[in-house]
């Protein structure tokens, strides 16, 4: 289908379904919206900051306060409004996702454009959020902007971007390691051909000396905002520290529920310090594709983050688009999908029954959360097996490719 | 010489206690007042008033040099002690049971009536010592006095709500200002351990004097019941008033269902005599002026619709009874109309364990606009959404009733939420308040024993305080009930009965069985991640013996 067409629709009709009355059923769900991306929580800071309030002074609020400020001056957040700015954010980050995919092809148009597209906004784990006004929606659009503006060699827009990422959502900094490593290279696929990184060492430090001026810049407009640094701590604390446990398709909440006090912060210093481990290596392996790597650090995100909500591993499946040359070379994608449909099945049956019917009780949440961690993980597995696979081609005869 | 000598240091002895005791007067007096209700019940209230002449509350600046000793002979020490201890000005504590129906039983006599413990205190600022860290001592001593769990009245709970829980007394002028901590625990009981250490404090104990009828095992079947302990600073010296509250129901005491009460079927005993050092001892029995009732023995005096006994003058033990000769059987008034300005409903709506929806109805009897402030104390258990506090009244949206004037957000495992509004409410009308909330997801440590039950949120104060003009009163020839409330002598406040609300728990026996779950999880991914980003790949030839390896991929 002509992409020039398609696209069009396809916005149109995530505009139409944010009319109806969807988002007010889905807009408090647990899995949709965590609570540092609720939009009732939203819309509650925003309505403190108009009556005089300190949203800052308590807990229930924990968004940025660059989203605080956007909301409550030139975009009023009402039933009308909202769904604009929602399908918005996914219009844009399916477009992005679709020239991320014509600079790595380096092609003006292809047939291709409008699946990519699809696979964006037809996302369940994508829209689902999306409908729910959850602000994982911009945070997705943000990190794909970044991810374009980097395939296209924009370096300041990019990092721009990261840089707002970073403060919406505190445990995207480490996505500034693949997004220099793009920066410093080609954004083409180098995955079948792969090739050590040529070291151009001396530019790195002036992309670093960017993002923390950018980075740097965002706080203090947060800080004159706010008139004190509080929000630092309501904010990007809340995933070190984890304040608030309302349950979410993640790993972290019903851990620290049932964690003894006085292991508490050991384990909050490990869950954190592990999502850390990933980045460096991960660079260092797929060095030779920058959008892989970048991908594939999305996947460990979406996996092990503090407050994930389904649009995280949402946008890693949905970037799987992008990689059809992998796809031949997929371990086990029958297992991957099937942990898939049945955690996607198993998430909001058993958040119903133990929250909303009464009749099931934590675990049976938090079994399917593992199911979803196990589903997550084998996806992220998949994909780096398929990313290594891929170069060594085609099997002629009785060989076999295994691990040393 | 020697004896001169003795009779010297005597004499000089002799007249520093004298001193001394001129320096504290103390006086004591105690009161029951009994109401029969429009329903058939009593209401009683014994209030024991000792009042210490000429002292002021320890001004927290001086904490740290020596205090003044304390010689008390009728003020009770170990109360007096921790007045000193921690320089408390004010102090309100209450431990009750049951709620109080304002529409059937009009305002109590003593304000508080807030279901479970509440402690309010008023304390200067300055000194070595902060407030809150005196707040502390003074609720963990409270809690070993009356064996209470005030301990639980921790950070978590305290707010300072100083617009509706203003000072009775008067405040010392002191260099600092003075400040209010207020905490209740609406899951707290009274019961008989309260009630002894409460007597203790009395200087006749329950041996004689009004004092002998708080028989706990009538106490505590009481419909509502309740005692409490309030100090104040007036200008004559600081006043301890120790009260027991209970409204009793003689219906369900008689057998043929009459309202026929005495003192001896209500408590069981009779005042046998009089504590020899109160300054008065009275009976006082509030009497419906609408009733034929007759009333035995014969008051020493009435005044108006009170008569009153005078303990001290009678010589063979005291039982008051009052008899409604002419009913067969008490009839409960079907339809009568509520005895306070407002009645208010407050509700916790919704079955799920996450979200809920906070209603409040308030209905104004009177026929004239009443302003009255509005306070929720919450623990952070539930959270507010602010944004979606929404007044209509008969369907109509009226946001402009509601003006809200502070609020302080909750911080999870550490602040309760404080609400302060103003809600203007027209004559005869009905208000609904809704607010939808959000339950909260707790440690499993945080849990109490038993967590299904679910966790008592403390009631909302009202405070009607601003009574608008009748625009029909002038013109009517009886001043009905309107006139009645229409200016108050002081604000009162109302409480709202205590909610209940349901957290999800999480599964008390899973601690070590999510570690290990969660773990092994990670630890799979982990592993598996760097075993595919450490090892090399290599071509394995099936069917040859010898291998062919073909590096790949770095």
């Amino acid at each position: 289908m002509d992409f020039r067409l398609a696209f069009p629709a396809l916005v149109a009709g995530r505009l139409l379904l944010a009319y109806t009355s969807l988002p007010d059923v889905l807009k408090n769900d647990h899995q949709l919206s965590s609570p540092l991306t609720s939009y009732s929580r939203l819309q509650e800071g925003v309505y403190l900051f108009q009556q005089g309030f300190d949203p800052y002074s308590g807990g229930p609020f924990r968004h940025s306060p660059l989203l605080l400020s956007v909301f409550s001056t030139v975009f009023p957040l009402t039933r009308f409004t909202s769904p604009i700015l929602w399908t918005a954010c996914d219009a844009v980050a399916a477009w992005a996702l679709v020239r991320i995919w014509r600079a790595r092809q380096n092609i003006a148009g292809s047939m291709r454009d409008t699946l990519v597209a699809a696979s964006y906004l037809l996302n369940p784990y994508i829209f689902l959020p999306s409908l729910a006004f959850s602000t994982s929606s911009i945070e997705n659009a943000l990190c794909l902007t970044s991810l374009m503006f980097a395939c296209q060699g924009r370096s300041s827009a990019a990092l721009m971007a990261l840089a707002l990422l970073t403060h919406l959502s505190l445990p995207s900094i480490l996505l500034l390691f693949p997004v220099s490593l793009l920066l410093l290279t080609d954004p083409f696929s180098h995955l079948a051909f792969p090739r050590p990184f040529v070291a151009r060492i001396p530019s790195l430090p002036p992309l670093l000396a960017e993002f923390t001026a950018y980075f740097l810049g965002l706080c203090a407009a947060a800080t004159l905002l706010c008139g004190n640094t509080t929000w630092v701590e309501k904010t990007w604390g809340a995933f070190l520290l984890l304040p608030d446990l309302t349950p979410n398709p993640g790993l972290w909440w019903y851990f620290f529920t049932e964690m003894f006090d006085h292991f508490r912060p050991f384990f909050l210093m490990v869950f954190s310090v592990h999502l850390l481990i990933y980045a460096l290596p991960l660079c260092i392996k797929y060095q030779h594709d920058g959008v892989y790597a970048t991908y594939l650090l999305l996947g460990v995100l979406a996996t092990f983050k503090a407050y994930p909500t389904l649009s995280d591993p949402g946008l890693f499946l949905s970037m799987s688009a992008l990689f059809p040359e992998t796809y031949p070379y997929l371990r086990h994608p029958i297992v991957t999908t099937l942990l898939h449909l049945h955690a996607s099945l198993l998430l909001p049956l058993f958040h119903n029954l133990w929250l909303t019917q009464g009749t099931g009780n934590a675990n049976f949440f938090y079994a399917s959360t593992l199911v979803f961690g196990m589903a997550n993980g084998a996806a992220l597995l998949d994909a780096m097996w398929a990313g290594l696979r891929v170069a060594i081609g085609e099997m002629r005869g009785e060989c076999e490719v295994a691990q040393e | 010489m020697l004896s001169g000598w003795l009779f010297n240091v005597c004499f000089f002895l002799s007249v520093l206690a004298a001193r001394t005791v001129a320096l504290h007067a103390e006086q004591f007096d105690e009161e029951l007042t009994l109401r029969p209700l429009r329903d058939g019940k009593l209401a009683a209230r014994f209030s024991f008033t000792t009042l210490l002449k000429g002292v002021a509350p320890r001004n927290p600046e001086r904490l740290d040099e020596d205090d003044d000793s304390q010689h008390y002979t009728l003020f009770p020490l170990a109360l007096g002690q921790i007045l000193r201890e921690y320089a408390v000005t004010e102090m309100h504590l209450t431990l009750n049971a049951g709620n109080w129906a304002y529409d059937r039983w009009g305002y109590p006599d003593d304000l508080g009536v807030s279901t479970g413990a509440e402690l309010w205190a008023w304390m200067g600022e300055g000194g070595p010592v902060t407030v809150d860290d005196r707040w502390k001592g003074l609720r963990n001593a409270l809690a070993g006095l009356f064996c209470a769990s005030l301990g639980s009245l921790d950070e978590q709970r305290t707010t300072s709500p100083a617009l509706t829980f203003q000072p009775e007394g008067s405040l010392p002028r002191w260099n600092a200002s003075h400040q209010l901590r207020h905490a209740t625990l609406p899951s707290e009981h009274v019961c008989t351990e309260n009630l002894t250490p409460f007597l203790k404090l009395l200087p006749c104990k329950a041996r004689s004097g009004v004092a002998m009828l708080l028989n706990p095992h009538r106490l505590f079947d009481a419909d509502w019941h309740g005692l409490g302990v309030h100090v104040r600073y007036l200008d004559a010296g600081v006043e301890v008033r120790l009260a027991f509250q209970a409204v009793f129901d003689p219906v369900r005491l008689s057998s043929d269902k009459r309202r026929d009460w005495s003192l001896r079927s209500v408590f069981d005993r009779t005042i046998d005599r009089a504590c020899p050092v109160a300054r008065s001892s009275e009976v006082r029995v509030e009497l419906l002026p609408d009733s034929a009732y007759a009333i035995t023995p014969d008051p020493s005096e009435i005044d108006g619709n009170r008569a009153t006994y005078a303990v001290k003058d009678r010589t063979e033990p005291l039982d008051v009874a009052m008899r409604w000769p002419g009913e067969e059987a008490f009839q409960y008034p079907i339809e009568a109309a509520p005895l306070s300005p407002l009645s208010v409903r407050r509700t916790l709506k919704g079955s799920s364990q996450s979200d809920a929806q906070l209603s409040v109805v308030i209905r104004n009897n009177l026929p004239v606009q009443v302003r009255s402030s509005y306070l929720e104390t919450m623990p952070w258990l539930v959270e507010f959404y602010l944004h979606t506090l929404h007044a209509d009244i008969g369907g109509v949206p009226r946001d402009d009733l509601v003006s809200v004037i502070s609020y302080t957000a909750p911080v999870p495992h550490t602040r309760p939420t404080l609400f302060q509004a103003i809600l203007t409410l027209p004559p005869k009308t009905t208000l609904h308040l809704t607010m939808d909330v959000t339950k909260t997801f707790l440690r499993y440590t945080e849990h109490p024993p038993d967590a299904q039950r679910g966790w008592d949120l403390p009631p909302a104060v009202l405070i009607p305080f601003d009574f608008g003009e009748d625009p029909i009163q002038n013109h009517t020839t009886s001043p009905g009930t309107s006139a009645k409330y229409a200016r108050p002598a002081r604000p009162r406040r109302i409480y709202t009965s205590v909610l209940l609300v349901d957290l999800a728990t999480p599964d008390f026996s899973m601690p070590y069985n999510v570690i290990i779950m969660s773990c092994t999880l990670i630890a799979l991914i982990f592993g598996s991640v760097f075993n595919l980003l450490t090892r090399k790949f290599v071509l394995v030839r099936l069917d040859g013996d010898s291998a062919e390896q073909k590096p790949d991929v770095k």
